[in-house]
């Protein structure tokens, strides 16, 4: 019956060990010699920014890449793994960030996908059973018969782990599983963990949160740009070591945040709604003011109306009814163009693609919005020289490192085309303008350390000179260290608002998965 | 070392460097070339005669002043491509526009014979005019199609094409029928004032003239004016250029009306400076062989010109083959199929670098 061979292992001995593991990609080189090992009975944080090489590693091990260099082994045997199939057999699971079900299928009928057994005929009942059965033992309640679609995001994580646990795996490696869930969900799932650690299986959790490594892990592996800089016992490690080793720096885990009397209302919002992609309702009338000088903050899984709340104020999604103004101004509807000349700064969630042209140079880039109005050009010849000088001015204001001006967006780093598109949008038409309102969707999202500090201190700069700002993220502490007020999207309504005197995790929590405020006042 | 699928692996390039870039589009025409030499052995003729016959259209004056003559059209038609292929939109349909544009001219004159509304000097100018407004407006249809209501380009310009040629047709088999053409298919012949002169000692269109003024304008109009930007963030990311503000109804609104009237002009050169009427199925491929020059030309106005003329010379060293060596007809085809198979293979390895087994 067992798909892999049992052998009588006691807790403490290795199930994996990498030794010398490497793996060029055609640029970089993404993991570096590295070694690692992980026990039976425990739970190891691998931690690390992103891009440090941490789900490059653990794909090694699953299978979906082949390691340049270096041996695995599993169970103390060598492992030639090749592919997902190979890393099953051995009992190997793998949850991945981004969630790979079968939308109209069921909870058991994923589960049971891809399996060589049973070969011809499907008894659902018996599956269905198991199921239901190791969703109770580890605490994973999950109705074995609903479709994936009818599931909150949580829910569909936990088919996933059930996936894994339904062939036996004993290593489990989840890649930063908790970025979807709300913090009510993020302690259910690490009950079950704690559980699955208990009954010596040996689990791998990638993560770049410090406050996950110390809540859930027994061991802490830290990696920084593709090397492993060390392994630690977690009681043993302190917090500030620990982000000194992931950094290479030490890190203010504080920015300063001036308090300002916020102006008159500017942006307002009022009881607006708009179809998603799919022609569903997404945003349910939501209404929002901010005013000048302050900051919201949207709080929220994602996928609850974000995108289309911040697509609607800037004109890049149609509203199906209700009213968007700037200033007074009336811009429901109205073209993108005219909005961006109300002074509005958008930071799109999609950067390369949307923020971003990737075959343009930076200084086109930069150019982006503000090319058809002079200076840049003047009857409708553009002036490259003067869109040259600006770059070269924005590119030392806003510490973007790019070999050159004319280098193509695509050969920057993530961060430092983040702050080419933070320049344009801040910059406005001329150095002049500064906006009015800034609408920022998840900023810092895959930045590291630095940049994402000069991120923040960005909008919170803005913010003193007289913007409203809005932003959208799905990191907690970044909204709860930015934000003037926090609301709460679900399924695109606002759950409630917190003022920044009433920030409680706690209750964002609740309702970030669907539960009205019972405090919070409405503004 | 054996040669196997699994040794053989492709990495991306980061960055080329122009001698590399230019290298690899020259091995490509080369290859072809000696692709074609093989064709030529199998077809028993000896490569060497046969290019020297190729050789021919660039060095015997008369077939020079051809090569001009015939590169004209395909460089008006490939100029206006090059505009809406930087913006990701595929016009297949410069052949349709060529033939609108001819068919724009040939009124003009017929109205102009048959009437005489028009005095002698104005009628080359309206026949300009005519031809570019009717070329863009034909154009405009299916970039109207595509913005409003999300029709695929490429099937709308391609239907297009054989409702121009066949509505051309109905044109020179019944109403502008030359009375003194004993019912062949062709229109009455243009008189002098209605033919575009020939370039001084050398020979050929002086059209070709205009299209090398055309092709300045055409890269002006893309590496420096505010639709030229649109044009490459447009092309670029579609997504991207709504988040600028940019309507992408005008922008490619316009595109087609320069690359639609430029084709029109191609028709114009055409009937007036080539055939010196308009006659059955005209253009016979013109318009296709210009998305071949455009790309060979890597979407370069001013290369344009270069590729144009050198495509020009192929469609001579065509007749050529078949005169001197009897060679079919076709043979051009496939040669010039040759050459686009080689000019794609080498923009791909523009892009990525070829590993055998470790080593390039």
């Amino acid at each position: 019956m067992e798909a892999s061979p049992k052998v009588a292992l006691s807790p403490g001995d290795l199930l994996v060990e990498l030794k010398g593991v490497s793996k060029q990609f055609p640029e970089v080189l993404a993991v570096d010699h590295v070694d690692f090992q992980l026990r039976r009975g425990e739970i190891h944080a691998l931690l690390g920014e992103n891009g440090a090489g941490k789900t490059t590693l653990m794909n090694i091990l699953y299978g979906i890449f082949r390691p340049t260099s270096g041996t695995v082994f599993v169970k103390g045997n060598v492992a030639s793994i090749h592919s997902p199939r190979d890393s099953i057999k051995l009992g190997i699971g793998m949850v991945h960030q981004h969630l790979k079900v079968v939308e109209p299928h069921t909870v058991v009928e994923n589960i049971i996908l891809g399996l060589k057994e049973p070969r011809y005929v499907l008894n659902l009942m018996d599956a269905t059973q198991r199921v239901k059965a190791l969703a109770e033992k580890y605490g994973l309640p999950v109705d074995p018969n609903s479709r994936i679609w009818q599931l909150s995001i949580g829910e569909r994580q936990r088919v996933e782990i059930l996936k894994v646990l339904y062939r036996d795996a004993d290593i489990l490696i989840m890649d930063e599983p908790t970025s979807v869930l709300t913090p009510q969900e993020t302690k259910e799932l690490f009950a079950s963990l704690v559980k699955m650690k208990e009954e010596g299986k040996g689990i791998v959790f990638i993560t770049h949160k410090m406050r996950e490594v110390f809540e859930l892990s027994d061991r802490v592996t830290v990696m920084r740009k593709g090397n492993v800089v060390a392994t630690l016992d977690t009681k043993e490690a302190e917090e500030h070591t620990l982000a000194r080793l992931m950094v290479g720096r030490d890190v203010l885990f504080q920015i300063e945040r001036v308090a300002v009397k916020a102006g008159k209302d500017i942006l307002a919002v009022d009881d607006v709604s708009a179809l998603n992609d799919k022609g569903l309702q997404a945003l349910k009338g939501v209404s929002i003011r901010i005013r000048g000088g302050e900051i919201l903050g949207v709080a929220g899984v994602a996928g609850n109306g974000q995108k289309e709340l911040t697509e609607a104020i800037s004109g890049l999604r149609h509203t199906t009814s209700g009213h968007v103004t700037i200033d007074g101004i009336d811009v429901t509807n109205r073209s993108p163009k005219f909005i961006f000349e109300q002074k509005l700064a958008f930071v799109p969630e999609e950067r390369m693609g949307l923020g971003a042209v990737p075959s343009l140079s930076v200084a086109d880039n930069l150019a982006l919005k503000s090319y058809r109005y002079p200076p840049y050009s003047r009857r409708s010849v553009v002036d490259r020289t003067f869109i040259q000088d600006k770059a070269l001015g924005l590119v030392k204001e806003f510490d973007i490192t790019t070999p050159a001006v004319t280098t193509p967006a695509k050969f920057l780093s993530g961060g430092n085309l983040q702050k080419v598109v933070l320049a344009r949008e801040l910059s406005g038409r001329a150095a002049s303008e500064p906006p009015k309102v800034i609408v920022a969707s998840y900023p810092t999202r895959g930045l590291d350390v630095g940049a994402t500090e000069f991120v923040q201190k960005s909008l919170l700069k803005y913010r003193e000179r007289g913007a409203a700002v809005l932003i959208v993220s799905e990191e907690l502490d970044e909204l709860l260290m930015l934000s003037d007020r926090i609301i709460v999207l679900f399924d695109g309504r606002i759950m409630g608002t917190l003022l920044r005197d009433q920030f409680n995790v706690e209750e964002i929590g609740l309702m970030m998965a669907g539960h009205k405020s019972a405090g919070g006042k409405g503004t | 070392m054996k040669l196997t699928l699994k040794n053989v692996r492709l990495v991306r390039r980061t960055e080329i460097t122009r001698q590399t870039s230019v290298l690899i589009s020259v091995m490509g025409v080369v290859m072809a070339f000696a692709v074609a030499g093989v064709l030529f052995l199998l077809l028993g003729v000896n490569p060497i005669a046969a290019y020297g016959a190729m050789v021919d259209s660039f060095t015997n004056p008369i077939l020079l002043a051809n090569s001009i003559q015939r590169g004209t059209p395909l460089l008006f038609a490939a100029l206006g491509l090059i505009v809406v292929f930087r913006l990701n939109f595929w016009n297949v349909g410069a052949e349709g526009q060529i033939v609108m544009g001819g068919i724009a001219a040939t009124g003009i004159v017929t109205l102009h014979l048959v009437s005489g509304a028009i005095p002698d000097l104005l009628v080359l100018p309206s026949m300009f005019l005519a031809a570019f407004l009717l070329g863009a407006l034909y154009a405009l249809l299916p970039a109207l199609l595509k913005a409003k209501l999300q029709v695929n380009e490429i099937l709308s310009t391609l239907m297009l094409n054989y409702i121009a040629i066949l509505f051309g047709n109905y044109l020179v088999f019944g109403p502008w029928l030359d009375p003194a053409a004993h019912g062949f298919p062709n229109s009455r012949i243009f008189p002098p004032e209605a033919v575009i002169p020939s370039i001084p000692f050398i020979g050929g269109s002086s059209g070709f003239i205009v299209g090398i003024v055309v092709s300045v304008v055409v890269y002006f109009i893309m590496n420096r004016t505010t639709f030229g930007f649109e044009l490459r963030v447009t092309g670029d990311s579609s997504k991207a250029s709504k988040y600028a503000g940019m309507s992408y109804t005008r922008i490619v609104s316009i595109a087609m009306i320069i690359s639609g009237g430029l084709a029109g002009l191609g028709g114009l050169v055409l009937v007036s400076g080539i055939i010196g009427r308009m006659k059955e199925d005209f253009s016979s491929g013109y318009g296709y062989t210009a998305i071949i020059v455009a790309w060979l030309a890597g979407l370069n106005p001013l290369v344009a010109v270069v590729a144009a003329f050198l495509f020009g010379g192929l469609l001579v060293s065509g007749t050529t083959l078949q005169v001197r060596l009897g060679l079919s007809s076709s043979t051009t085809n496939i040669f010039e199929a040759l050459i686009l198979v080689f000019v794609l293979a080498s923009e791909f390895l523009k892009k990525y670098r070829v590993i055998v087994g470790g080593v390039e």
